[in-house]
């Protein structure tokens, strides 16, 4: 685990954070590539993944492979809302919302299983969904035996500025509310869990109940997230919505980045994202490099790119630089 | 159940498959007083403070804290009330720093009456220079007193602990006694499982003695040590 504890960070990190999102937010206005914006958009949605997924198993403890269940039935809920002529906006959030209430439903049963056993629980309930979606057809026309797929509509004048400014919100909202949980009494509770369980409910802490919390949040900012996607790519298949990638992305990006660190799944979902970009010409191939590149992390950095800087000490020289800023600051 | 008692253990049977860990238990424990359990090695020690901490349920009998049927509770419920316990080999939440393993139990743990200061407690057990410390890369030494101190920030009123003192040198052994001493002092009431005899005979006031699940003797230190029974259960 990178982070035992969580960093002291000075104030002026704030004031930081709040300048990289003014100009992020800026890049639509200034006639930025619309190919730079979509990479940025998927980076974006890849992080909010990437934050939620380290939220879960970097500070609770929780292995979660399915949220790919979540990313599915949120573009499904969207989907399908947006064609009996829901707002979309009301869809999106209507679709984290299914996806929170299905980790509801969930939790029971997955929470009986414990470490691995978890992990495999989890893994197979959006191969359910899949099978489910690939039958079940609500509305709309006669199902034609070629997989269920649905359009999300009623899109029109949102526009790729839009949906840039929607995903940015998202991937910054993802990473406040890490941000805010680990310096609250939750973020002490769920990383109390992740260290020891036993402990954890001797000392008063109510297992079930903070699991639940960290998976419902996780589950809502997934669905969210994936929803935004299938309003930027605005079809939905089962073998789409419920593909393994969606679990493979933010895991990947969280393990590379440093799972457990709140930097982490910045910097790994940077990496990824700027990986897809160098290797979207080699197809297969690109799995093939990809699964190295993790390998080789794994393998040289267990505590992943964010744990390699703090143990060359790389944030030694910013932060000092922050709180020298700091100082002055306060003086003048 | 008499007037001072704070924990009865009535009648409480536990089963493991086929093996009767603990068969017919029944004691008292009294408001300010430490109680040392004492027995051989697989007599049943941990599993009776696991049956009062909650993690694990009896399969018949009751057990009464404060009056209040806590037989069927989950350990965070039990904390809540006011018992804490401390763990045979230590349990600490290995990436958190020292005060917050503590800050875990102050912040869950029994919220009635007063709390102590985390820094209070911390110097109670020497531990105060190395609250910045991850806990995981204590001693075992300080990882016992980890334990306690753990134990002390849920603000109980009774502290179950078991081998405190267990794995410690004969020089540290004054100090756990004092330990121990100032935590009665708090008007705390105390469990002890202990190895060392020693500590058990001077810290306890009274002896329940347990062999194969079944408790064969009850009484002072003194009295105790003189009894037939335990006499061959330890010795044969």
């Amino acid at each position: 685990m990178v982070v035992r504890d969580k960093m002291k960070i000075p104030r002026v990190t704030t004031l930081v954070s709040v300048a990289v999102l003014v100009l992020l937010a800026l890049f639509p206005l200034i006639g930025i590539p619309p190919n730079w914006l979509n990479y940025l958009f998927s980076f974006f949605i890849y992080l909010a993944l990437a934050s939620m997924w380290n939220l879960l198993a970097g500070y609770t403890g929780l292995i979660c492979l399915c949220p790919h269940a979540f990313v599915g039935l949120a573009g499904y809920t969207l989907a399908i809302g947006t064609q009996v002529g829901v707002p979309f906006q009301v869809g999106l959030i209507a679709g984290a919302a299914v996806a929170a209430l299905f980790a509801l439903v969930i939790s029971y049963p997955v929470f009986r299983m414990k470490g691995i056993y978890f992990a495999i629980g989890t893994l197979v309930l959006p191969e359910a969904l899949k099978a489910w979606f690939s039958f079940w057809r609500p509305v709309g026309t006669a199902y034609q035996g070629m997989g269920a797929g649905y359009s999300v509509i009623g899109l029109a004048g949102f526009t790729l500025g839009d949906k840039y400014w929607l995903a940015l919100a998202i991937a910054a909202a993802s990473i406040f509310v890490v941000h805010i949980i680990l310096r609250a009494r939750l973020g002490l509770g769920l990383t109390a869990i992740r260290d020891n369980e036993n402990t954890a409910a001797s000392s008063g802490v109510n297992i079930f109940r903070l699991k639940l919390s960290s998976f419902l949040i996780a589950a809502f900012i997934i669905g969210i997230a994936g929803a935004a996607y299938y309003i930027h790519n605005p079809r939905i298949q089962p073998t789409g919505g419920f593909n393994i990638s969606w679990l493979l992305l933010p895991l990947m990006a969280t393990v590379i980045g440093g799972e457990g660190s709140e930097e982490g799944p910045i910097i790994g979902a940077a990496v990824v994202t700027f990986l897809r970009f160098l290797l979207a010409d080699y197809g297969a191939w690109s799995l093939l490099i990809q699964g190295i590149i993790l390998v080789v992390v794994v393998v040289t950095m267990p505590q992943g790119i964010a744990g390699l800087l703090r143990q060359v000490g790389a944030y030694r020289f910013p932060q000092k630089l922050f709180q020298a800023a700091e100082g002055k600051i306060h003086r003048t | 159940m008499s007037e001072a008692a704070v924990l009865s253990i009535d009648r409480v049977n536990k089963n493991f498959g086929g093996i009767h860990a603990i068969k017919d238990m029944t004691f008292e424990v009294r408001a300010g007083e430490v109680l040392g359990l004492m027995g051989p090695n697989g007599a049943g020690k941990t599993t009776l403070l696991n049956l009062i901490a909650g993690v694990y349920r009896p399969d018949s009998g009751r057990i009464l804290f404060e009056g209040k049927n806590i037989t069927r509770y989950p350990p965070h419920k039990i904390c809540h009330l006011g018992i804490a316990r401390t763990f045979q080999i230590p349990q600490p939440f290995t990436h958190l720093l020292v005060r917050d393993n503590l800050m875990v139990a102050a912040k869950y743990g029994n919220k009635r009456g007063d709390t102590l200061e985390i820094d209070e407690i911390l110097d109670l057990v020497d531990l105060l220079k190395q609250k910045d410390t991850i806990a995981g890369d204590l001693l075992t030494v300080s990882l016992k007193r980890l334990e306690l101190a753990r134990a002390l920030a849920s603000n109980p009123t009774l502290i179950l602990l078991d081998e405190v003192a267990a794995g410690s040198t004969e020089a540290e052994l004054p100090r756990i006694l004092d330990i121990t001493k100032q935590v009665r002092e708090m008007g705390k009431t105390i469990i002890l499982v202990e190895h060392v005899m020693k500590v058990m005979v001077e810290a306890v006031d009274r002896i329940i003695v347990i062999d194969k699940g079944e408790k064969i003797a009850e009484g002072t230190p003194g009295e105790v040590m003189e009894d037939e029974k335990v006499l061959a259960a330890y010795f044969g």
